[in-house]
């Protein structure tokens, strides 16, 4: 019944989006759009993040399915990742000089090994990308819940009061720590590896964002919209799920999308110290510190590494950022209602023009 | 007069805070009948609010903390209820408007997501899916029918949910579209023009007034026994002040429900309301019809509120005035709270608190009570 004036007239449902019920995939999807058209940073946050997180995505699952169907092994990279190839190396003054510079052959040029950097670098989005979801996201979820709880139920005297004390001080005592320190104290007693390193990393992350929830959930749940929702009947469980943390979800979201950046940073740092990854597995971190020492005979190699971390946090930091815009009522409906207006009137300038 | 709908008894309400513990309501009592349009008025901190928020156990507990008394809403006390079921009482049992229209309706919600919660809430209510005071009979006038026992008010959550609806004489689950129509009335209900406009804004996008229309809407579609405005037009312009209360007014008319009405201002009071309890520092001090207590009052306190009031006051110079001012609500004084203002305090008045709320000497009715020694004498005052 209330979509059937959609379908019937696009044109008007666009000029006039409130006519429309709330809610609706179609309506949040066309208001995304505009958003994107009117925040161009944004935009390119948004579609390199896309296009990262589809190729991670390719380079993991085609692979297999398509060495299974053609039966012979398919790589996505242009060439092997781990496989030296000093064949082609030039020999100058009788000194076999592996790592060229970028060619048309090899983009990134190659390293001292003869590997193609782009493949590497390819090689080792999949991981890289891996590593700073779980960590974020498990730092996200486990965090999150922590904060709400602290925030949400932290009566003194009550049992709630208690609970929240206790990880109010297990949080202090995760953040006394510098978490890069307690991450290598970790990670280094857990042996090295990447799934250890991996769990170091997240076992020093969550704190951080029981901070934020529970500052969050504390600074809206005394807000009168609480109360009214109290007072019209509503229980406290859907309070909180509902009602308040649909206003903390805001910052939650903008900090993971930073937050997913920095953890790469973090694990990169790790790596580059010697205990993230180990070395022969292609990862970021670990590249820059295996090149290291081609800073100024090879620098394209320690610079594709660094530049791939550089690209991947940028995109993610500018996404972040509009993600803020987007979810913020206040500033969605600015953004969506100017591009609309724009739009409308370059549609209806553009006949008699 | 009909069973009441509320029934305050001796409620006492303190603020325990750093500074000591702050007397804000001392042994209230008071009644409200169906239908009936009650107002409380009183000047800043006075315990006005903390009444209409002690009502539905909406304070915040602590700092503030319920001493003694009784809330009976139906013949319920709430003040025994176990605080899980709390919940369960208000929306539909009570119903409230509050004092800041700009923040009581949450910005991350369109204004439909805000209504659909209290449909949603009563609905399920009604047809006995989730637990929950049944709400008011339409046309909210419940007076009309028996008085439901305090037994069946709590409904027994379904323990198995998915019955056949008819075999159990339930009503189906309603559907979006049932709720939709149902929150486009509670908009038409409080006049706003394209209801179906605003239903997709947020409430940024609405100005106070229609905010506060939105809040009278969502308060009214719990179709609750007892409805608490606390001062919902304090926050408001004037011009806009005006419009709410004649909405409110023919609100009234139209939805028969019990209102406790708190304002500072005795002009709206007495436009809207059916009775009045005046508050002075915590005590409720006159309680009765408005026209009674307005034409007769039978409290000094009382009896200087109306005189100050300068639409009564035609001649030349100053307006008059209260002598000193409230007394800190964590030092009350000994006996009567309002002798040291009063003009006709005695002795009597110093050591002994006086009676809580009595009826006249010789008055048939008690509908007209106050708290004063010498409440016969106050008529007599200047």
């Amino acid at each position: 019944m209330a979509a059937e004036p959609e379908t019937k007239e696009p044109r008007a449902v666009e000029a006039t989006p409130a006519k429309k019920p709330a809610g609706g995939l179609r309506l949040g999807v066309r208001n995304f759009l505009r958003v994107m058209r009117a925040n161009p940073l944004t935009m390119v946050g948004f579609v390199l993040v896309l296009i990262i997180t589809l190729t991670a995505v390719a380079l993991v699952v085609v692979p297999p399915i398509a060495g299974a169907i053609l039966g012979h092994p398919v790589m996505l990279t242009p060439f092997d990742p781990n496989a030296p190839d000093t064949s082609s190396c030039p020999v100058i003054n009788n000194v076999t000089i592996c790592a060229q510079p970028p060619s048309a052959q090899h983009w990134f040029g190659t390293d001292n090994l003869g590997r193609d950097m782009l493949s590497r670098i390819l090689a080792a989005l999949p991981l890289d990308l891996f590593i700073a979801f779980s960590v974020a996201g498990v730092a996200l979820l486990l965090g999150g819940s922590l904060g709400l709880i602290a925030g949400f139920w932290d009566k003194p005297g009550t049992i709630g009061g208690v609970v929240s004390l206790v990880i109010m001080r297990l949080t202090d005592i995760f953040l006394a720590f510098p978490s890069l320190v307690l991450a290598l104290a970790i990670a280094a007693s857990l042996g090295r590896g990447t799934g250890p390193s991996i769990l170091a990393v997240m076992l020093t992350w969550w704190p951080f964002y029981v901070r934020l929830t529970r500052g969050e959930v504390i600074a809206v749940k005394h807000q009168p919209y609480v109360m009214a929702a109290r007072a019209a009947g509503v229980g406290e469980w859907r309070i909180l799920f509902r009602h308040i943390f649909r206003n903390i979800l805001e910052p939650l979201v903008v900090y993971f999308t930073l937050d997913v950046g920095t953890v790469i940073i973090i694990f990169s740092t790790i790596s580059f110290i010697g205990i993230g990854v180990p070395v022969d597995v292609p990862e970021w971190g670990n590249m820059v510190e295996g090149y290291e020492k081609l800073l100024l005979t090879a620098p394209w190699t320690v610079l594709a590494a660094g530049g791939a971390i550089f690209v991947t946090v940028l995109a993610f930091s500018l996404l972040g950022d509009g993600l803020r815009d987007i979810l913020d009522p206040r500033s969605r409906r600015a953004l969506t209602q100017a591009a609309a207006t724009t739009s409308v009137t370059a549609a209806s300038s553009s006949p008699e023009a | 007069m009909a069973e009441p709908v509320l029934k305050v008894q001796n409620l006492s309400v303190d603020y325990v805070v750093g500074a000591g513990t702050f007397h804000a309501l001392k042994d209230v009592s008071f009644e409200m009948g169906p239908g009936r349009v009650v107002g409380i008025v009183g000047e800043t901190g006075c315990g006005k609010s903390t009444l209409g928020h002690a009502i539905p156990r909406i304070l915040a507990e602590p700092p503030a903390r319920i001493r003694s008394g009784k809330v009976l809403l139906r013949g319920m006390d709430l003040l025994t209820l176990s605080k899980w079921k709390l919940p369960l009482v208000r929306g539909t049992g009570i119903g409230m408007i509050f004092q800041e229209p700009i923040n009581s309706l949450n910005p991350a919600f369109r204004i439909y997501d805000q209504l659909v919660e209290t449909v949603r809430i009563r609905k399920l209510r009604e047809i006995g899916k989730v637990p929950g005071l049944a709400p008011g009979l339409e046309p909210f006038d419940y007076s009309k029918r028996a008085m439901p026992k305090t037994s069946e008010m709590i409904i027994k959550p379904p323990i198995v949910p998915a019955l056949p609806e008819k075999a159990q004489g339930r009503k189906a689950i309603p559907d979006k579209e049932e709720y939709r129509k149902e929150v486009l009335e509670y908009l038409r209900l409080v006049r706003i023009n394209d209801p179906e406009t605003i239903l997709d804004l947020y409430p940024h996008e609405l100005s106070g007034g229609m905010r506060q229309r939105i809040m009278i809407a969502s308060a009214l579609s719990g179709k609750p026994s007892l409805l608490i405005a606390d001062e919902p037009t304090s926050a408001l312009d004037i011009t806009i002040q005006a419009q709410v209360l004649t909405l409110m007014k023919e609100l009234m008319e139209e939805v028969r429900t019990s209102i406790l009405f708190i304002s500072h201002d005795l002009g709206v009071i007495a436009e809207m309301a059916d009775d009045v309890g005046v508050m002075y520092a915590g005590h409720l001090v006159e309680f009765g019809p408005v026209e009674d207590v307005y034409e007769h009052p039978r409290h000094p306190y009382t009896k200087a509120l109306l005189r100050a009031n300068p639409n009564q006051y035609k001649e030349d110079g100053p307006l008059p005035s209260l002598t000193g001012s409230v007394p800190n609500l964590s030092r009350l004084p000994q006996g009567c709270a309002f002798h040291p203002r009063c003009i006709l305090a005695r002795d009597v008045c110093r050591a002994d608190p006086g009676p809580l709320l009595e009826p006249a000497k010789g008055a048939t009715a008690a509908a007209h009570l106050a708290a004063c020694h010498f409440s016969d004498e106050v008529e007599a005052l200047p």
